[in-house]
């Protein structure tokens, strides 16, 4: 990221930005302005990660607050957010809209303006060695194949931001380790939820979210350990009172 | 139409889809205008002999996507059985076995993206007068996606249900699964407007 786009980027922001569902509070009064270019969330089952995801993408807005994705609001400029956010949903099946890799891969093109997505989007597969995959359905594919391809359908739009949300979850070992390479080599920022401390251990930011509220923000090093040792300590108890119902 | 292009080669894969989807349309409205039991049999029959000269995993693949048909038939079995007038009913049967096996047949021969090419030819016209016909085929691209997720959902809860139940599960299942199906559309409307919408 140089010159003007530089400039450009503020980050994403959020202002006392609070979310309540039916009378719960999921979200409550979060003021954050993240900038790094690695940045993690931890938090337990319930606390409310994919949530935040799903606010900072625009996917809903914030019943009150604000929050910010280079000065403007996601959940109204959704044109704008295409080359600014992109989201890694949990569940690749979630995300897959269309039958076959190729029409997976054009359709962000295509919704950017690009007229040659369809080119575009055959050209990508053959760069990374998979042109045979283009008219492949996508029920064929595996699980890591497909969340490959989510990605990879991401990477295509070429958004300043990635958003992750347990993109570990569902992988088999030598998966994950290949999308954690994959995930480290990207000029992109990346913003990773994960229950797993270690997921996230190289990032240069960790919120810790607890029960909706920001429970702890820092380095790795002075968040992880706290956190690693709360969840080995609820562990130890038989329910979890604490989360609202 | 993924699980339902057939991966075994056949001579039919290599016509063009538009002419498919023509031949398909003649066939059919040919179909309707016979009058008479006996022709109808000789096109059916003829029609299952092609199936089993594309070979037996097509035919056995076209005999199982008939199954939907059946409780259709046996309807109209009562039906004209009651009424007395079985020319008629054996009409209407061949008809519906012949068209709906022709149709699985194209279906089966002809790969998802050359139906969606042919249909947005189709459609050619409609764009310049302004139709949004983008939106028709993101509709049967999306159909087509959630056909086999949805299919696995139903099974899914199928298999759940004799987890823990020795009784078949039958119509039991269906509010679990139009349940599913709600959740299935909130996640494609999230996912869409992920990336931009349907516009």
């Amino acid at each position: 990221m140089t010159g003007a786009n530089a400039q450009m980027d503020q980050g994403i922001v959020l202002r006392g930005a609070s979310l309540v569902i039916r009378g719960t509070p999921i979200l409550s009064d979060l003021t954050l302005a993240l900038t790094e270019p690695r940045i993690g969330i931890v938090g337990q089952n319930g606390s409310g990660k994919t949530t935040l995801l799903r606010l900072m993408a625009g996917l809903v807005a914030p019943t009150s607050g604000s929050v910010t994705v280079d000065g403007i609001d996601p959940a109204r400029d959704r044109k704008g957010m295409l080359s600014r956010l992109g989201i890694l949903f949990q569940n690749p099946d979630q995300q897959i809209l269309f039958p076959t890799v190729a029409e997976e891969l054009a359709f962000g093109l295509r919704q950017q303006g690009h007229k040659d997505a369809e080119t575009r989007a055959r050209a990508a597969l053959a760069a990374e060695g998979r042109a045979e995959w283009a008219d492949l359905p996508v029920s064929t594919l595996s699980q890591g194949q497909r969340q490959w391809l989510c990605l990879q359908a991401i990477l295509l739009m070429a958004p300043r931001t990635i958003l992750l949300d347990e993109p570990f979850a569902a992988l088999d070992l030598p998966t994950a380790a290949r999308l954690t390479r994959r995930l480290a080599s990207l000029p992109q920022r990346l913003i990773t939820i994960s229950h797993s401390p270690a997921a996230v251990a190289t990032c240069d930011r960790i919120l810790w979210l607890d029960g909706g509220c920001l429970r702890a923000d820092g380095p790795p090093d002075a968040v992880l350990p706290a956190f690693t040792a709360e969840m080995a300590r609820l562990g130890e108890a038989d329910a979890d009172p604490h989360l609202p119902r | 139409m993924l699980t339902l292009t057939s991966p075994v080669e056949t001579p039919l894969h290599r016509w063009p889809a538009g002419l498919k989807l023509a031949l398909l349309c003649a066939a059919t409205i040919l179909l309707f205008r016979m009058t008479t039991p006996l022709p109808l049999a000789a096109i059916a029959t003829a029609l299952a002999a092609l199936h089993l000269l594309l070979g037996r995993s097509i035919a056995a693949t076209a005999l199982r996507q008939l199954r939907p048909l059946w409780p259709f038939l046996a309807l109209l079995a009562l039906w004209h059985g009651w009424t007395g007038d079985l020319a008629q009913g054996a009409i209407i049967a061949l008809r519906l076995i012949t068209a709906m096996a022709l149709a699985n047949l194209v279906t089966m021969t002809t790969r998802l993206s050359d139906m969606l090419a042919a249909l947005d030819h189709l459609t050619a016209p409609l764009a310049r007068s302004g139709l949004p016909t983008r939106r028709l085929t993101l509709a049967i691209a999306l159909a087509l996606r959630f056909i086999p997720v949805l299919s696995d959902r139903i099974d899914t809860i199928r298999a759940a249900w004799a987890a823990r139940s020795p009784r078949r599960p039958g119509w039991r299942i269906l509010i679990p699964a139009a349940l599913a199906a709600l959740d299935e559309a909130d996640h494609v409307a999230e996912s869409l407007r992920a990336r931009g919408g349907a516009g």
